[in-house]
């Protein structure tokens, strides 16, 4: 029984935007068409020839023709097609990107591509470090030193079984031919270097998972629709769903200030806050919004039809929760119809999606530095540990006559243990 | 005595584990083959036996009131062991039908990952089964036929991984390890004892030879590359 690690799901489990990961698998299938795929060259090392070699330059010009983009938005892809795990590099291993050039790459094996289900076992990296051990002869590098001896502790109950397991393993893999030997070291080397990378420093760039979870908690919301917007792009060449990338990108508090929606989203927030805003101040914010959007002559007049505009009126005599849900939906047709069309042809968007595809980089100074690396621990986002509170919440009343004081004590220490975390 | 015959019991699931997790790496790939798939599934069967016959072993062993706390220490010791051996194995088996599923063999353009391997996995699969030779024999349709029956014995499986949880009480963090850091840069193969079995011995005699073999190939053509060199 291995007491699995939930807190360093590098499997992600709990983010349904490793969807793209399906459509990736498409892509790489796609690439290995032998006369529509990526053309491949053998690699010659000292005295083995291996085949099966591309070049990055040949990965971006399969990718710019299949998809019709422009060699720098192709650059990008395939850096996330490398970074997911699916092409790794043969040459300067441990950068995960694309490039433009003669380097060559290699496509992983199945079995070493990311997936939703399947999280990645410590168990796993700790025998892949024995083994690696085993092979240069005790002389690891320093993260892997580090991770090995920081596994050897915690997972000291299992150690007998990742020795014994690192050692069959490495024979077994001693029974396979010179070639396919090379291979295989690269693919599982290749693998840890995108599921274990070493601690980077601040001045190169992040790969795509650092990225995405450094803008889960680093980067200001705005970002959040750009990735998305990003996103976009690719699943709309295959799904053609603007309908999902709109409502995603309105769920967001957008406050980036933009002249061609200002009023409306401004609006479309005020509506929200009124329908999920207390009970008392609703009066008081119906009245505040009809006076700055809705009255003739307000300072943020919004364009809506006579007809709404008389039934929002008409309702706001008598104002509840939902007395402007009409004109809500209008703007929201609105917007979506055609200020969402011509936001995504404006240059702003233009601009920020460029930063998306090629974000710039940190410019952390020493202080802010050492702050991130003290603050960087593995704990849970709060929409996990709410699934959890909910889950546990639902297990506790489906047993149903249960000792109420056993729950409502075990309840409240849990309460407790969260407390300090939540007053962050 | 009941000690030594689990320790070879469980060296050889080991073995089967480790030649198995190979075989699985190699499926979707251009070493996949009809030869892999019957490789997959002879492996697999050998490691249900070894699996029902180390856990039989083991429960009787563990039941038994009347032995002394070392020996049950070492017993909890080796239980650890076997549900290792058995976590992994069953996640390679829901892997391999997986993969096994999304990357079928008999239809008429043939998507295989161009990953660089193109040998055949015989050897490995030889050191699993404990035979000199692998001999094939299943149908040319094994590839989804395998299947089904790959379906079922996951089910098996996880039923008795989760029997094993129910009636075996050990504490898995209580177990502390022989093994100190970096104890795989030693050259000792087994459990805990110096080659016990049949089935150790053979693999020995096995690796030496192709030690020897893969030196003298390497002498031979480094020497036929500096020839032409010059």
């Amino acid at each position: 029984m291995t007491i699995k690690n939930a807190l360093r799901d590098y499997g992600q489990r709990y983010r349904p935007r490793m969807a793209c990961l399906r459509k990736a698998e498409k892509v790489l299938l796609e690439m290995q068409d032998p006369c529509a795929g990526v053309k491949s060259q053998p690699q010659r090392l000292v005295i083995t020839i291996i085949p099966h070699a591309i070049t990055g330059e040949d990965i971006i010009a399969w990718l710019a023709d299949r998809f019709q983009i422009d060699p720098q938005e192709a650059s990008s892809f395939g850096s996330m097609l490398v970074a997911l795990g699916y092409i790794y590099p043969l040459q300067d291993h441990k950068r995960l990107v694309i490039k433009p050039d003669t380097s060559l790459y290699r496509f992983q094996t199945p079995y070493f591509w990311p997936t939703q289900q399947w999280p990645v076992e410590d168990t796993d990296y700790a025998i892949y470090l024995a083994k690696r051990n085993i092979r240069k002869k005790g002389i690891l590098e320093l993260h892997e030193q580090e991770q090995y001896n920081h596994l050897h502790k915690w997972m000291n109950h299992k150690w007998d079984f990742i020795v014994m397991q690192a050692k069959e393993q490495y024979r077994a893999a001693k029974e396979r031919k010179k070639p396919d030997r090379v291979v295989f070291d690269c693919q599982e080397r290749a693998y840890w270097v995108v599921h274990r990378p070493p601690v980077r420093k601040h001045s190169q760039k992040l790969p795509l998972n650092n990225f995405v979870e450094v803008f889960e908690h680093d980067l200001p919301r705005p970002w959040h629709s750009i990735f998305i917007g990003f996103k976009s792009k690719f699943e709309l060449d295959y799904s053609k769903k603007s309908n999902f990338v709109w409502a995603s990108f309105l769920s967001e508090p957008f406050t980036c200030r933009s002249k061609i929606v200002g009023e409306n989203l401004a609006f479309w927030e005020g509506c929200e806050d009124l329908k999920w805003g207390t009970a008392v101040a609703m009066k008081e914010k119906a009245e505040q919004i009809y006076k700055t959007f809705l009255a003739r002559g307000a300072p943020r007049w919004i364009n809506i039809d006579g007809k709404t505009m008389e039934i929002t009126v008409k309702g706001l005599k008598h104002p509840h929760r939902y007395v402007l849900d009409a004109a809500q939906t209008h703007i929201y047709m609105l917007m979506k119809k055609d200020s969402y069309g011509r936001y995504l042809k404006s240059p702003v968007f233009k601009e920020t999606l460029k930063k998306a595809v090629n974000p710039e980089e940190h410019k952390f100074n020493e202080v802010q530095l050492e702050q991130n690396a003290r603050n960087r621990r593995p704990s849970l986002s709060p929409i996990i540990i709410r699934q959890q509170e909910q889950e546990q919440r639902a297990k506790m009343a489906a047993s149903a006559p249960v000792d109420i004081t056993q729950v409502m004590s075990k309840l409240s220490k849990q309460g407790k243990e969260m407390g300090p975390r939540h007053s962050k | 005595m009941g000690k030594e015959e689990c320790k070879t019991m469980l060296d050889a699931l080991n073995k089967v584990t480790a030649c198995y997790r190979h075989l699985v790496i190699a499926l979707g790939s251009t070493s996949d083959s009809q030869n892999l798939r019957e490789e997959l599934k002879k492996t697999r069967k050998k490691a249900q036996e070894l699996a029902v016959a180390n856990r039989t072993k083991l429960t009787t062993l563990l039941k038994d009131k009347t032995i002394s706390k070392e020996d049950r220490a070492e017993y909890e010791r080796l239980w650890v062991l076997f549900s290792s051996s058995m976590e992994l194995l069953e996640v390679d088996m829901k892997r391999s039908l997986e993969i096994g599923q999304d990357f079928p063999l008999k239809v008429p353009t043939r998507h295989l990952i161009q990953t660089g391997m193109t040998g055949n996995t015989n050897a490995v699969a030889a050191r699993a089964m404990s035979v000199q030779n692998m001999k094939y024999e299943a149908d040319s349709n094994i590839d989804t036929a395998d299947l089904r029956d790959l379906q079922s014995e996951i089910t098996q499986v996880s039923q008795m991984m989760e029997e094993m949880e129910m009636k075996v009480q050990v504490a898995p963090w209580a177990v502390v390890a022989k093994q100190e850091a970096g104890a795989e840069l030693k050259s000792n193969m087994s459990v805990g004892n110096s080659s016990v079995g049949v089935i150790s011995i053979c693999g020995l005699g096995k690796l030496t030879r192709g030690k020897q073999f893969t030196f003298l190939h390497v002498v031979i053509k480094f020497a036929i590359f500096l020839l032409f060199k010059c």
